[in-house]
């Protein structure tokens, strides 16, 4: 050894004894196991796509994309066979970054488990005699990487001890001032509160503010307030009136659809007030108060959008039914009419006339029947339905037409199939409209559809990504009945969808930029309530009733 | 077996609709392909007929109509002949399935317009 002060990851690689003999084994297993990288990895997410805590660490797909291929990385590592000061610096890094993002401890343990469960399972296939020697090989440096890397959270914990007991320390010497009830009203309310000092420092941050951001105090304090809490959009948009009141130039200043950036990166709805005011007994010279209306706001714009959808159906569905009338001595009689022309031997561009007026009546019919699917939805007939199944069926079912339309349609599913509790019908439905506006969309760009398929943790995420122009605005009423952006279309292509997803208590979300529009549809994976929790939903949000 | 009838007798058929214009035209169509065919423009028209004989083979009734609906015609017609075959013709087939009472045996719900190859194909099944 060169050193002569041994270096922890010597000390406790001499300590699980790897030894050059371990590294060889686990170079050759290289060839074995790297055919199957891609598979473990993808298997490893869909995992903890099941488990909530582990779950919200994701931001989104593309994040998802990018930690896969490290993963892919980081195995390819794990048997490269040089294990050295450089090979374990690496590791304490990764472990760093799982910290940064607040992944739990107890999700590193499982989730080594799963590789080293997958990497064992090959050896034991592929390797024959030696993969005992490789089975040992690996479990040395499984746990050596996870003894490593949970050093992390420890210098994490540490340091953030040692700066809340800083904190603490100054608290105590301005506290004298500041009453504890008061502490408490502030700790206490439902309210997000965040004390601000004249340099733009958070100095006090109570416990909603923690709930509804996600951050813990001791992350923020003494973080700078704007760049901390407030998206760049909400920046852009009020960051001189906020400063203004930091300032103490205005008074208050109240921002009724702003933001809070939360630790998972996200962003939600605050309603926020911010008021000057200075005190003698700390540095707080803004309070910035905010009520969290992301829920609110959510479910407003989903009771609205029933409301509307209600009011159509019903009027609707009357002039359907009394369409249907005329329709049927008009039918009646060009039967009559033909039969009658045909017995005469008539011209047959007559009869060509007739038989026209005859198909536009049929057409008529179907319409208005398609039409009162729509508006009179029958009840959902619920059985399990295999997401794997019906993502190939409706591919199968719009080859023809992307092909046609020269969209490259892309299915990409789960390796491991999803049951959902839901009308299969319907369901195809859904993804037929979803997915044909979305090769409508890309046709004049020769672009491609993806159909999406992952699992959440109690729920199923569809999503239908196209290359198209996107939505020009997206508040757009694109689920009203008869809105349409197109020349041809009948506007209710995405009520239907809006209503079926909604009458399987899942949601629709969409975004949208030139070149990349996404639809998600979330469905519950298990059976949604009794219907008649179901029925009393619809009557309570004015959904037309037979009878009408 | 009837061998010694030199042509089977025709089908009669009860036609109840307010739709005169129609009825009258499906009457004729149903004449041509080798039924007789009775005629009442309301539901309290098609009982009053219902009381006489000869009883129709066949009850064929719109659902719509004034002073009683098809249900009303339908309940009576069997009463006076409990498996007598009924056509229910509606624009709203779903106010016919949620008839309050369960009537047996059940009849044949056609929703409008009628697609009358279909229609006959049923009756001729008979």
């Amino acid at each position: 050894m060169s050193t002569f002060v041994e270096s922890r990851f010597e000390e406790l690689k001499r300590y699980v004894r790897l030894s050059p003999d371990d590294a060889r084994l686990l170079t050759d297993f290289r060839a074995l196991a790297a055919p199957h990288f891609e598979r473990i990895t993808q298997e490893f997410y869909e995992r903890i796509r099941e488990h909530e805590d582990a779950h919200a660490v994701f931001t989104g797909e593309a994040q998802i994309a990018r930690l896969q291929r490290s993963l892919v990385r980081w195995m390819d590592r794990l048997l490269s066979g040089t294990y050295d000061e450089a090979y374990f610096e690496e590791t304490a890094n990764i472990g760093r970054v799982h910290v940064k993002v607040g992944l739990p401890q107890r999700y590193m343990f499982t989730a080594m488990a799963l590789i080293r469960v997958a990497l064992t399972r090959i050896a034991d296939d592929e390797a024959r005699e030696r993969a005992p020697a490789i089975r040992e090989a690996l479990t040395r440096l499984i746990d050596l990487e996870l003894a490593i890397m949970l050093e992390s959270y420890r210098e994490n914990i540490v340091s953030r001890l040692r700066r809340k007991d800083e904190l603490e320390n100054q608290a105590l010497t301005r506290s004298l001032a500041r009453s504890a009830r008061y502490v408490n009203a502030v700790e206490l309310a439902r309210v997000v509160i965040v004390g601000v000092d004249s340099a733009g420092t958070i100095r006090l941050f109570n416990r909603e503010a923690e709930h509804v951001s996600g951050f813990e105090r001791d992350e923020v304090l003494g973080t700078p307030f704007a760049a901390t809490l407030l998206p760049e959009e909400m920046l852009e948009a009020h960051g001189t009136r906020v400063a203004d009141v930091a300032a103490g130039r205005t008074k208050t200043y109240e921002i009724a659809d702003g933001l809070i950036r939360t630790r998972a990166h996200n962003v939600r709805n605050v309603h926020w007030h911010l008021a000057f005011a200075p005190g003698d007994g700390d540095d707080i010279v803004l309070f910035a108060m905010g009520k969290d209306t992301t829920d609110e706001r959510r479910v407003m714009e989903r009771a609205r959008q029933h409301e509307r959808l209600a009011a159509v159906g019903t009027l609707a569905a009357g002039l359907a039914h009394e369409i249907r009338n005329p329709l049927n001595g008009a039918q009646l009689h060009i039967l009559f009419l033909e039969r009658s022309l045909k017995r005469d031997k008539a011209d047959p561009e007559l009869l060509e006339a007739v038989d026209v007026v005859g198909d536009e009546i049929k057409r008529l019919a179907r319409l208005v029947t398609e039409f009162l699917d729509f508006a009179r939805p029958r009840p959902l007939q619920l059985t399990g339905v295999s997401m794997h199944e019906l993502g190939k069926r409706v591919t199968q079912l719009l080859a023809l037409e992307a092909s046609q339309s020269n969209v490259t349609l892309v299915i990409d599913l789960p390796l491991q199939d999803i049951v959902v509790m839901g009308d299969r019908s319907k369901l195809e439905q859904v993804m037929l409209n979803v997915l044909q506006n979305a090769i409508e969309a890309s046709k004049a760009t020769n672009g491609a559809v993806t159909l999406r398929i992952r699992r959440k943790p109690r729920h199923v995420a569809i999503d239908v990504e196209d290359s198209g122009p996107g939505i020009g605005a997206l508040d757009a009423p694109i689920y009203d009945a008869f809105y349409s952006t197109k020349p041809n279309g009948t506007g209710l292509g995405l009520s239907i969808v809006h209503r079926i997803v909604t009458d399987h208590h899942g949601s629709i979300d969409v975004e949208s930029v030139p070149g990349r529009t996404c639809f998600r549809i979330t469905l519950p994976i298990e059976a949604p309530e009794a219907q008649s929790g179901r029925m009393k939903a619809a009557e309570a949000a004015g959904r037309p009733t037979e009878e009408s | 077996m009837v061998m010694d009838a030199p042509t089977p007798p025709r089908p009669l058929v009860l036609l109840v609709d307010d739709d005169v214009r129609t009825a009258q035209t499906l009457a004729r169509m149903l004449r041509e392909d080798g039924y007789d065919v009775d005629f009442a423009a309301d539901g309290a028209a098609a009982i009053g007929r219902l009381t006489r004989d000869p009883m129709p083979d066949v009850l064929v009734t719109d659902m719509t109509m004034p002073l009683a609906d098809g249900l009303a015609v339908t309940r009576y017609a069997r009463s006076r002949r409990p498996n007598l075959p009924v056509f229910m013709i509606t624009g709203n087939p779903v106010l016919v399935t949620r008839a309050p009472e369960n009537i047996t045996p059940a009849f044949v719900v056609l929703t409008k317009p009628l697609d009358y190859e279909i229609f006959l194909e049923q009756l001729r099944a008979l």
